[in-house]
């Protein structure tokens, strides 16, 4: 390690000191200050290190950018672990004893900072059981996803977009106010952006801006909805309403307004005016998921997409769409949910059958796996049609789950890609005697995916379906049926590269003639992490399914006063 | 307070124009100080009589002018930054005999601090995009225009400086013309003030030529209105306006061409990409704020001052649907042109006209009012005015902010192609960076200055789309008043406008840098130290934006809608 390498060793070193301090700085604002543990350890840390680490690096000439690269991708590491560290924490009780036996509109961690006055947006962050999961599986992935790409170039500025990412997505999933939310929501695209234009594959210019302007319509559409929800709340005064407009942004308060004014026969903003805005949102929504028909941005963007970027973007930032459509609707628009119930249960079908159809046409790898995640994205909204308390469990559980599993589909589409040069299906045969241990992940993460028992997407799909038989009945043999058909994907794709191949096998033209190489270790390990926690959450749900049950119960009975 | 025309309380009040004033005089006088001296006639004394001549050194320096000029700026945005900043500020009236000619308010004072803060920005640009050379030895041909017309530069953003203050703070229609007269011939020769490459010239002569007759046309619609009412005063003129009167439609639709120009409406607009792109960048960087916002007053004291129903009685303005449809046209045409455009300061230039669009999209909610219904109108026209008073300042920070970017390109051989742009996050990262923060902010995407603008304006459409109805019962969508399609068509003309701003940035992050090109960028202190300013104020405002929404809600308070 030369002279250069020892400082940027001893900075990184003070920075993690300085991090570490920030994270059990107590709150400045809250009067019976308890530690803020969301604001700055799981938000403001990541994003505010990662900006400092992409100022650094791009002042940096091409030759020393590869030199820091290594301090960097190690510090960032280490800044990584230390929200997965808290927010492990927080479950098991450890640092603070957290009540999670929460009811409904109630939060534990709760903070609120007032941020713009005049017109009542508060930083309100605070978790619950459905954000906790997805804040820990956040924190989770991005460590995981900075090993299996150990080894990418240009790191000095790969790895604090992973961070940025993982910082700003963690914000939406704790924003209690609209504003926030939405800030967080278009945030995300940023760090995505810059991924795919600059790691990307060859049609990275088109993709990216694609991905960037096919979400960003989507979300305005969603903005101008939350914007005409915001002026139809009454008036009132108090420090989270605006000075000049009367009104709040303040999710809490939108809730409890709006379930203290459904109950009996009442309709909050009337029919018509429900049905209009609830379409704006699950727009907003329903691009974000990606449902069928506005899917069309996902196959081009996980293609182009680098292997961390791809990780990311399927573990965790589709969750966003399904994690709205769990947060808002139902707090505010139970009527035109249920009107709607029928349409969203057919955009569900339509997605499993059309992801799951189109993936048996596939040739590219990637393009498989990206449609793949279209299917399973479906099955979440099947669950929330269904209306039932196991059905919100259960699309949270997907959601948990496939966050799980399909980053580990695309860590071995990355290794595939890394080691083979090719991410043709047909290109290849009999890889398993050269790969030994890419073979055994791939077979895991296929066989994980299409739902293979004691593993975490087994119980997923189970609940769902087990919520779709009280509302629908017999069209269960539907979605029963499709999911088998995901298997014949799976499975011949799966033979075609891993088996077939006689004694010699074929390796792809791309290698011109040289032995193919395994994995490398690094990306064994985030690939082993993920598979073991696969199992975990396969054989033992309930570490995570506890949470998500209480929360749906307590949803249920919330809205709807008396359960169902 | 009420005052006398040129009383002390007068000189007092003014002092930051008086200053413009002074620095004016400085910048003519300063530089001409030489030993010439004047032969008493019939006599042999010489008495020296300091015009003329040999030079001083000290004044004759090529760099004097423009340090001056920028100190007057800085000096008057300053003391009127510090009389506004606290919000208790006091209204000054200034009259000669009965006739009311200026008033120093919230409003005249907010719209003075963007005015002045634009011209200063570019003004610091162009200590370096039209630099002095005050070094001894043989200057190229360029150098020496550039000494010559320093003056003349600076002399010419004073005068336009002037003039705008003067129309923010005109209350008699004619006194606002003759500000907007002043400040456009000054522009008129700003634009071409690179006489020497065609397209400066061209692009001067063509601005002239079709804002004179817009100028032209609205004179005449003032003098409809001065036949109408028998005076042009806005007081008057709000007070006896009634909507039955043809001459006054007449005579509003021509004020309107007059200043729909100079915002850049379509189907005015035709004239604003070609002055955009022959004239230098910090000159088209005051054309797309300053201008515009001198324009956005007069529109607002036209149609909102004087043009607006009576509170007791139920109609909308009588201008409510041209107005809505010319600025759906506008935004659109806009968004729509600047897709298809290569050049970046073209491109820029559609781009105002699209934001044009959506101040005109906002106005036009201030007219939908059915005044007699509402409990309390000029709470839903305060909320709108002020917030295209946010937006217009904080368009200074990221459009002039791009301006200057691409004056920096400039001053190393031409902006006028995207290829100039290529490869400029790798040729100095900061000023790549500064260049897509300030895109992003232009696109609408959060946590910038530009979301908060568009948000608060689109949120004060909403707001009065809505109105009274909603008093805790249920509302269904077809109450809402038809101006919430604006709200929408906003946002969707946003969307179709990230396609061109990301593109920017993906040839700047992208792409190789072209040929004669690759060194770092040109060094300018100045103008980068503008940039920064710039940048800072896009991402600060975007984050905390109170104060500046609290200053904005105070100037449109005190316009006293309705």
């Amino acid at each position: 390690m030369d002279i250069k390498n020892k400082e940027f060793m001893l900075i990184g070193g003070l920075l993690v000191v300085v991090a570490g301090l920030m994270a059990f700085f107590p709150s400045l604002n809250d009067s019976n200050s308890t530690v803020d543990w969301i604001s700055i350890p799981l938000v403001g840390f990541p994003i505010v290190i990662s900006v400092i680490l992409l100022a650094f690096a791009s002042q940096e000439t091409r030759s020393r950018k590869d030199i820091i690269a290594v301090p960097i991708r190690l510090f960032t590491l280490c800044a990584s672990l230390i929200p997965l560290a808290i927010s492990t924490a927080l479950f098991f009780d450890w640092l603070i004893l957290v009540d999670w036996n929460l009811a409904y509109n109630d939060y534990a961690l709760e903070k609120e900072y007032l941020w713009i006055e005049s017109i009542g947006v508060s930083w309100h962050v605070g978790l619950d059981g459905l954000s906790f999961p997805m804040v820990w599986l956040t924190t989770f992935l991005v460590p995981v996803t900075i090993i299996a790409t150990w080894n990418e170039k240009d790191g000095a500025t790969y790895y604090p977009l992973l961070l940025m990412m993982g910082g700003a997505l963690i914000g939406v999933f704790v924003a209690l106010d609209l504003f926030l939310f939405y800030i967080f929501w278009e945030l995300t695209l940023i760090p995505m952006f810059f991924l795919i234009l600059k790691w990307g594959g060859k049609d990275r210019r088109y993709a990216a801006q694609k991905f960037f302007i096919y979400t960003f319509c989507a979300s305005v559409i969603m903005l101008l909805g939350l914007i005409t929800l915001y002026f139809l709340q009454p008036e009132g005064s108090g420090s989270q309403y605006g000075t000049v407009t009367g009104r709040t942004f303040d999710m809490t308060v939108l809730f409890s307004n709006a379930t203290a004014f459904n109950m009996g026969d009442n309709v909050f903003l009337g029919k018509d005016m429900q049905n209009v805005l609830f379409a704006m949102l699950m727009l907003g929504f329903l691009v974000k998921l990606p449902a069928v028909p506005f899917h069309t941005w996902l196959p081009d963007a996980h293609v182009q997409a680098p292997t961390g970027g791809s990780m990311l973007l399927a573990g965790v930032m589709l969750k966003m769409g399904a994690y709205g459509m769990l947060r808002i609707p139902i707090a505010i628009f139970p009527d035109a949910l249920l009107y709607y119930q029928d349409v969203i249960m057919a955009i569900g079908l339509i997605s499993l059958v059309w992801g799951a159809v189109v993936c048996l046409g596939q040739t590219n790898l990637k393009k498989m796996v990206a449609y793949s995640s279209v299917s399973h994205m479906g099955v979440i909204l099947l669950g929330i049609a269904s209306m039932q308390p196991i059905g919100y469990a259960a699309a949270l559980f997907m959601m948990f789950a496939h966050g799980i599993i399909s980053p580990m589909l695309f860590a071995v589409c990355g290794a595939f890609k890394h080691h083979y040069h090719s991410m043709e299906i047909g290109s290849m045969r009999g890889m398993a005697r050269w790969s030994p241990y890419l073979s055994v992940y791939m077979m895991f993460a296929w066989m994980a995916s299409l739902g293979l028992p004691l593993l975490a997407g087994f119980v997923a799909e189970l609940m769902v379906l087990l919520a779709y038989w009280p509302t629908y009945g017999w069209w269960i043999l539907l979605p029963g049926f499709v999911l088998a058909i995901t298997a014949a994907y799976y499975l011949w794709s799966m033979q075609r590269t891993i088996f077939e191949g006689g004694d010699e096998g074929q390796p792809p033209e791309s290698l011109n003639g040289e032995t193919p190489p395994d994995i490398t270790l690094s990306e064994n390990i985030g690939m082993l992490i993920l598979a073991i926690f696969t199992v975990i959450f396969g054989v033992f749900p309930f570490i995570a399914l506890g949470m998500m049950d209480q929360w749906a119960v307590a949803l249920f009975e919330g809205v709807f006063n008396g359960g169902i | 307070m009420n005052t006398e025309v040129f009383s002390t309380e007068f000189w007092r009040a003014f002092a930051p124009e008086m200053v413009l004033v002074v620095g004016l005089i400085a910048v003519f006088i300063l530089p001409n100080l030489g030993n010439s001296k004047f032969r008493i006639p019939l006599t042999k004394v010489q008495v020296p009589w300091f015009f003329g001549g040999r030079r001083f050194k000290l004044t004759g320096s090529p760099a004097l002018p423009g340090m001056l000029g920028t100190a007057t700026l800085f000096v008057a945005v300053g003391m009127m930054v510090i009389e506004v900043i606290d919000g208790k500020m006091e209204t000054t009236t200034v009259t000669s005999g009965d006739i009311v000619l200026l008033q120093i308010d919230a409003f005249s004072r907010f719209f003075e601090i963007i005015f002045l803060a634009a011209i200063l920005l570019a003004s610091m640009a162009s200590l370096d995009r039209v630099p002095a050379h005050t070094f001894e030895g043989k200057k190229t041909l360029e150098e020496m225009y550039d000494n010559r017309r320093q003056a003349d530069l600076y002399i010419l953003m004073l005068t336009t400086a002037l003039g705008m203050c003067m129309v923010a703070l005109a209350q008699d229609l004619f006194v606002l013309f003759v500000g907007l007269e002043l400040a456009s011939l000054a522009t008129y020769v700003l634009v071409a003030f690179h006489k020497e490459s065609k397209a400066g010239a061209e692009a001067g002569v063509k601005y002239f030529i079709v804002g004179s007759v817009a100028s032209g046309v609205g004179l005449y619609g003032l003098s409809l209105l001065y036949l109408e009412f028998g005076s042009l005063q806005l007081s008057t003129l709000s007070a006896s306006w009634s909507d039955g009167s043809i001459l006054a439609t007449i005579a509003l639709g021509l004020v309107l061409v007059g200043f729909g120009f100079k915002v850049s409406a379509a189907p005015f607009h035709f004239a604003a990409p070609d002055a955009y792109a022959g004239a230098n960048s910090p000159v088209a960087g005051i054309l797309a704020t300053a201008s515009k916002a001198m324009g956005m007053i007069g529109l607002i004291r036209v149609l909102l001052v004087v043009a607006l129903p009576d509170t007791q009685t139920d109609g909308s303005a009588v201008w409510l649907y041209a107005l809505a449809t010319l600025s759906v046209v506008t935004m659109t045409w806009g968004n729509l042109a600047a897709l298809g455009s290569t050049n970046p300061k073209r491109m820029l230039a559609y781009s105002s006209v699209a934001h044009a669009g959506y101040m005109m999209a906002a106005l036009t909610a201030v007219g939908a009012w059915h005044w007699g219904h509402v409990e309390a109108p000029a709470d839903y026209a305060e909320a709108i005015v002020a917030a295209i008073l946010f937006h217009l300042f904080v368009l200074v920070a990221f459009k002039l902010g791009a301006f200057l970017v691409l004056g920096l390109l400039e001053m190393e051989g031409g902006a006028s192609r995207l290829s100039a742009l290529s490869g400029l996050a790798r040729r100095d990262p900061l000023i790549g960076t500064a260049m897509f923060i300030f895109m992003l902010a232009l696109a609408g995407v959060p946590p910038l200055a530009g979301f908060m603008s568009k948000f608060l304006i689109v949120a004060a459409i909403v707001s009065a789309s809505i109105g009274d109805q909603w008093m805790g019962g249920s509302i269904s969508f077809s109450d809402l008043h038809w101006i919430w399609w604006l709200a929408l068509a906003m946002f969707l003309n946003s969307a179709i406008s990230v396609f061109y701003y990301l593109r920017i940035g993906v040839i700047m992050f992208l792409e190789v840098p072209e040929e004669g090109r690759r060194k770092p960028l040109p060094y300018g202190a100045s103008i980068r130290m503008a940039i920064w300013i710039c940048l800072v104020a896009t991402v600060v405002l975007g984050l905390s934006s109170d104060t500046l929404i609290e200053m904005c809600y105070r100037a449109a308070e005190s316009l006293n809608l309705a």
